[in-house]
């Protein structure tokens, strides 16, 4: 039945298939396809995920339709709306209270690390990103996180940020631990072109699976570090009509992924 | 009988001295407070040190209107339609001093000014956040062991911008949507304004008492602006106006468009003739959203 599904689809159902039951989980603001990817997941494997908004404060907000998370409009589905000075606390000190965040970056490194802050120098920038706001703390504090691309070039994806905002393996190694920050770090980064996960011992990025129809060349040719390549690469599975149709039925009706992403 | 504090805008603006460090509220698209922002850019203020909540079009448009000298960002994002133009081109430019705070920062250091504490006690999380805006972070020491912290230091303004919705003539405030950071806001600020979209009775305020969030006592002036945060939402009485907002990021390409810009809805305009260019056909349809019509 289902018209084949576009980026933006595709990387939400991706995430939404990661995330367990009974889950508590964090977004950002810009989120359409962090927001799409967990009211897809309650549709599905986790139908008691607790997730919030960093800026509505809103909790389990469920339109059939995707609205920006930083729309008010959207609080009034959900179950609660939390006081900012409230959330602060367990955004910004508290060890490990969300099991996972999902985040988007300008640039994400080979450890992980990531960046929306600045591309090149801090006083004179090349290009001056929207800032850190709670992506520190977050990457710093949560059990996981993950980073969603809608682009993959060697201008996104560099051997080290240019200004490190949200550390995920430090120098790669035990750097982290060793910077005492809780465990956790990156679990996944997706983009258009596979999904990336982090080899154990070194902490340094690996590809796990490869979009359908591009090859191992093309993803070396857009990273401008070294990936780990470890034996055969799966290829991505792509979703399945159920998945699709619950996601265009009862999260995005009006197709926002589909114009957005395309 | 206690003094009504209901002035207008340009009066409310005209003892912000220029050098001032003036915060301001709202988060992202709602409840900027713009009919202030747009009164304080008519006044022709300069050199203003900003302290915006995670925001977007008020901080920006000082920026772009040369009234500011730096800024403090946690967030400065036009989310689906991009970067902040001027906030982003000022600070390529190197002629806008930038202050990178993160959320741990704003927040303690925040909570550290209404204390009256020096600093703040944040986790270190070994970003690169303290090398450049060492004045705002500093290690503390710790033993083997215990978690690595930082101090952040606190925060105060002179002066606060807010946007709500309704408040009494007397300053009590009452927010009919999340109040993000305007409650801390105002706590670290001397001085503290705050634009309403209407005026309505104490007996208003007091039948529904648990919306006062920010108490009389906290207001040093109110200022009638329907539509005063307008093209930013007002949560529960009007939406964010996007074609407005994709006709600024527009007019922001240039200097001289967007010096056209700022003639014809700032410098040249009151906040009633602004909502007039705006049009009341276009401002009824803002005003019509679900949560008004439950």
């Amino acid at each position: 039945m289902s018209s084949k599904p576009s980026l933006g689809e595709t990387l939400a159902v991706l995430l939404a298939r990661d995330i367990a039951d009974g889950e508590k989980v964090i977004i950002g603001t810009n989120s359409d396809i962090q927001l799409a990817a967990c009211n897809l997941a309650r549709r599905m494997q986790a139908p008691r995920l607790w997730w919030i908004s960093g800026p509505g404060g809103m909790v389990n907000p469920t339109r059939d339709h995707l609205l920006s998370t930083a729309d008010f409009e959207n609080v009034e589905s959900a179950e609660a709306w939390m006081d900012l000075p409230v959330m602060i606390d367990f955004i910004d000190w508290q060890i490990h209270f969300f099991d996972f965040a999902i985040l988007s970056a300008l640039q994400v490194d080979r450890f992980g690390n990531i960046n929306t802050v600045v591309v090149g120098d801090q006083r004179r920038p090349r290009v001056r990103g929207p800032g850190t706001v709670g992506i520190s703390a977050l990457c710093g504090l949560a059990k996981r996180y993950y980073v969603c691309l809608t682009r993959h070039d060697r201008s996104a994806f560099v051997p080290r940020v240019d200004f490190l905002c949200g550390p995920g393996h430090m120098e790669g190694g035990d750097s982290r631990e060793r910077m005492g920050l809780p465990p956790g770090g990156p679990k996944l980064v997706l983009s258009p072109l596979g999904v990336f996960d982090f080899a154990p011992g070194s902490k340094a990025m690996r590809v796990k699976s490869i979009s359908p129809g591009v090859t191992i060349e093309q993803i070396r040719d857009a990273t401008a570090f070294d990936l780990v390549v470890e034996g055969t690469l799966p290829t991505s599975v792509m979703p399945t009509d159920e998945e699709l149709t619950l996601l265009r039925k009862y999260v995005d009706r009006r197709g926002v992924l589909r114009r957005k992403f395309p | 009988m206690t003094k009504s504090k209901i002035i207008s805008a340009d009066e409310a603006v005209a003892e912000i001295q220029d050098g001032a460090r003036v915060a301001l509220g709202g988060w992202i698209f709602n409840s900027q407070p713009m009919a202030l922002v747009r009164a304080l850019i008519r006044k022709g203020a300069r050199d203003l040190h900003l302290i915006p909540a995670p925001g977007s079009i008020a901080p920006d448009m000082l920026i772009g209107a040369g009234c500011a000298a730096s800024t403090v960002c946690v967030f400065i994002s036009f989310e689906q339609f991009g970067l902040a133009p001027h906030f982003r081109r000022e600070a390529e430019n190197g002629t806008l001093k930038v202050h990178d705070l993160d959320g741990p920062g704003i927040a303690g250091g925040l909570r550290a000014g209404i204390c009256d504490l020096p600093y703040m006690p944040v986790p270190d999380l070994g970003t690169d956040l303290p090398k450049f805006a060492p004045e705002h972070y500093w290690p503390l020491p710790s033993k083997p062991g215990e978690r690595k912290m930082l101090a952040v230091a606190a925060i105060k303004a002179d002066v606060c911008l807010l946007h709500a919705q309704q408040a009494d003539e007397y300053g009590n405030v009452q927010h009919l949507g999340p109040p993000f950071f305007d409650a801390m806001l105002a706590q670290v600020s001397r001085r503290v304004i705050v634009s309403v979209d209407r005026i309505v009775s104490t007996e208003t305020i007091r039948k529904s008492n648990h919306l006062t969030k920010l108490p009389s006592v906290m207001v040093h002036a109110v200022v009638e602006a329907p539509f005063g945060a307008h093209p930013t939402a007002s949560p529960s009485m009007y939406r964010s106006d996007e074609t407005y907002l994709k006709e600024y990021v527009r007019s922001s390409g240039n200097s001289e468009s967007f010096s056209g810009y700022l003639d014809r809805y700032v410098r040249k305009s009151s906040q009633s003739a602004y909502l007039d260019v705006i049009g009341g056909s276009r401002l009824a349809s803002l005003a019509v959203s679900e949560s008004n019509l439950a």
